[in-house]
């Protein structure tokens, strides 16, 4: 890389291109940070093994395809379930003795995705796996004139957006939805109109984990499958959370905004760079935002 | 501090005594005759040893968790590679080869500073001080808090991580710099493998750590503690408790700066792995195992940490291989069960030994 040919001038069809994968990879971040929108969101625990259970959903359905030779689009909902076990299991055994110190949370799951990276190191080894991703047409490209996108990533956005939607209506249109937005609100009132608050957050957990599950499944079809991948979305799917503010909405419009940004500022630079000023930008921001996009009014816990 | 607390572990003196002799004992290796790649080992123990005390001021005392104390100490070792590096050219041969293989011509004009060696030691000291001030600034004036900090420090870190690693030319990328000579200054040449580099990291060690403890025992440190146990009344009581976060993140960032310092001094290499998320957390899990109320604990765990992972990976390579399940569990379990580290437990065991007959209550009176 030499100065002259770090800038990339101006060209139509090839910014508009970069506009449609700047949707695309919000998508991805959304995917990644959905999870983790929910779980901190409802249960205010910052889940630093969040990229691991993406990563331990990836090898899951590795293994589903090799061992059980399983298609792809099954092991979607699988991996959703295998994940979501192992998250409530990990919230009954580790995050349920912390919730009186929220910090010390984030350090906990973080030994926890230490191990889950070296014990997935060792069972698997470090070499990178591959998803094979079927049906085959979802791993040519969409070319429409100057448009040149993955089928892949097209699918992920949309599945991305069914599984938001999902979430909404299971938050605003169900019992258990009330339950979770009771307790997010106010969570010894809601205790005592009978709302078991440890299940509510056991659940919770278990879905977030879920849902990572299913965004490994697909982040394997589309990059390599490695023990250190987690460490690849965690960042980007934690700035997601608190540019948006914290809540659901709030994740679906700052992954929009952060995907575009990142993608038209790498098609001007590089994509290092991009990230760097990107970064830089969030942390400008929440100097004057620190609530976020879309501060929540009501009160929360 | 009324020391009224008959735990001997909470009086001043004895903690006082406690570090003198730690650091008695420690200075004390090298006469053994220990081998001289085993005297490097330890000089980077001391390394690793200052980024506990960093990360146990911010976060144990200073109640801020940043997860990215690797951004002073990256910043800091990169200056001090280009310092060295620089010390290796010469007026007829500027370039260092890793720019030549990049395809750069002239030495660019960032590099041109390093030329002079107390410059490049000013910008190793400066450049990491005023990134963590603008830093601290737009954070700790946004009011901030918790884990809001751990994530914007994390994503700085990575963005000096993926700047490392992609400016090439400048960097030398995923290979880092490694200089082919010891660092030399007022005609000194400090040999990494030498017992004048163990005793100089010590020596910075040891005055970084007595320096941290002299402050928190001042009214500052009562201040300092009081926001992370409550910031909002020490705001109600009228102190700028920005300013006092602004002031305890830049100078646990000033003692990363030195470790950087030292760490390429006795490692003669940086390379991005300084920028990398675990490295950073790895020095909040040392004081965190050590104690985080307790600069003490966090020595002792790094050292012992550290040196854990070598024996086992000596042993064999499962061992190696088995070393962060090992770690990790290790961590979940301090967290979970041991919330005060190691320190706490020993708090708790000095308990049990009655000075004078006294009523052994034992309320914390003065941490660590």
């Amino acid at each position: 890389m030499s100065v002259h040919d770090f800038w990339t001038p101006f060209s139509a069809g090839p910014f508009v291109n970069a506009l449609f994968l700047g949707f695309t990879l919000g998508a991805i971040w959304l995917l990644a940070a959905l999870g983790l929108t929910i779980i901190y969101g409802t249960m205010g625990v910052i889940n630093m093994a969040h990229g691991e259970f993406i990563m331990v959903g990836a090898y899951f359905t590795f293994l589903l395809q090799t061992e059980g030779g399983i298609p792809w689009l099954a092991c979607l909902p699988l991996a959703f379930i295998g994940v979501a076990i192992l998250g409530w299991i990990v919230e009954r055994l580790l995050i349920r003795h912390l919730y009186a110190r929220p910090l010390d949370t984030l350090l906990a799951t973080w030994g926890v995705s230490l191990v889950l990276v070296q014990g997935v190191r060792l069972i698997f080894g470090g070499e990178p796996q591959y998803v094979a991703v079927q049906p085959h047409a979802l791993t040519q490209s969409a070319e429409l004139a100057f448009i040149h996108i993955p089928w892949l990533r097209i699918f992920i956005l949309g599945a991305t957006l069914a599984l938001a939607a999902g979430t909404w209506a299971i938050l605003y249109k169900t019992i258990y939805g009330i339950r979770v937005r009771a307790v997010m609100q106010n969570k010894e009132m809601a205790a005592s109109f009978g709302i078991n608050a440890q299940q509510v957050y056991g659940m919770t957990f278990a879905y977030g984990a879920g849902l990572a599950g299913i965004a490994g499944a697909m982040f394997g079809g589309l990059k390599t499958v490695f023990p250190d991948m987690g460490l690849g979305y965690i960042v980007e799917a934690f700035l997601v959370v608190v540019t948006g503010g914290g809540h659901l909405f709030g994740s679906i419009y700052s992954s929009a905004i952060l995907g575009e940004l990142n993608s038209v500022f790498s098609y001007f630079t590089n994509s290092t760079f991009a990230r760097f000023v990107l970064f830089v930008l969030i942390v400008v921001f929440l100097r004057f935002y620190p609530q976020g996009l879309f501060p929540e009014t009501k009160a929360r816990r | 501090m009324n020391g009224q607390s008959s735990n001997i572990y909470n009086d001043p003196k004895a903690q006082w005594f406690a570090y003198i002799v730690l650091f008695g004992v420690l200075a004390l290796i090298p006469t053994f005759g220990t081998e001289p790649f085993q005297l490097r080992v330890f000089s980077s123990y001391a390394v690793y040893a200052m980024l506990a005390v960093s990360a146990s001021m911010v976060w144990g005392f200073g109640g801020i968790l940043s997860l990215g104390q690797g951004i002073p100490y990256g910043l800091a070792a990169y200056c001090m590679g280009a310092t060295m590096q620089m010390q290796f050219q010469t007026p007829d041969d500027p370039i260092p080869s890793f720019m030549l293989t990049n395809e750069l011509n002239e030495l660019p004009s960032v590099w041109q500073p390093f030329w002079n060696t107390s410059v490049g030691l000013i910008l190793a000291l400066g450049v990491p001080t005023v990134v963590m001030v603008v830093f601290g600034f737009l954070m700790f004036q946004a009011r901030l808090a918790g884990a809001f900090i751990a994530i914007m420090t994390l994503a700085m870190l990575n963005a000096f991580y993926s700047m490392a690693q992609d400016l090439q030319p400048f960097t030398a990328g995923f290979n880092g710099i490694s200089p082919p000579n010891a660092f030399k200054a007022f005609g000194v040449e400090v040999d990494p493998y030498s017992s004048m580099l163990y005793w100089i990291n010590l020596g910075v060690l040891a005055l970084v750590t007595l320096g941290s403890k002299y402050m928190l025992q001042s009214k500052f440190g009562t201040l300092v503690r009081a926001t992370r146990d409550d910031a909002e009344r020490v705001r109600f009581l009228g102190y700028s408790v920005a300013y006092y976060q602004i002031v305890v993140f830049v100078f646990a960032g000033l003692i990363a700066t030195l470790a950087g310092i030292l760490w390429v001094m006795t490692q003669q290499y940086v390379s991005p792995t300084a920028f990398e998320t675990p490295f950073s957390i790895y020095m909040v899990i040392w004081a965190a195992v050590g104690g985080r109320h307790s600069l003490f604990g966090a020595i002792v765990a790094a050292i012992v940490l550290n040196y854990l992972q070598t024996e086992l990976a000596d042993i064999s390579d499962m061992w190696q291989k088995a070393w962060l399940l090992i770690l990790g569990g290790i961590f979940i379990a301090v967290v979970l069960l041991l919330p005060r580290g190691l320190a706490g437990m020993f708090e708790y065991l000095m308990g049990f030994i009655k000075i004078g007959g006294r009523n052994s209550s034992s309320t914390r009176v003065s941490e660590n």
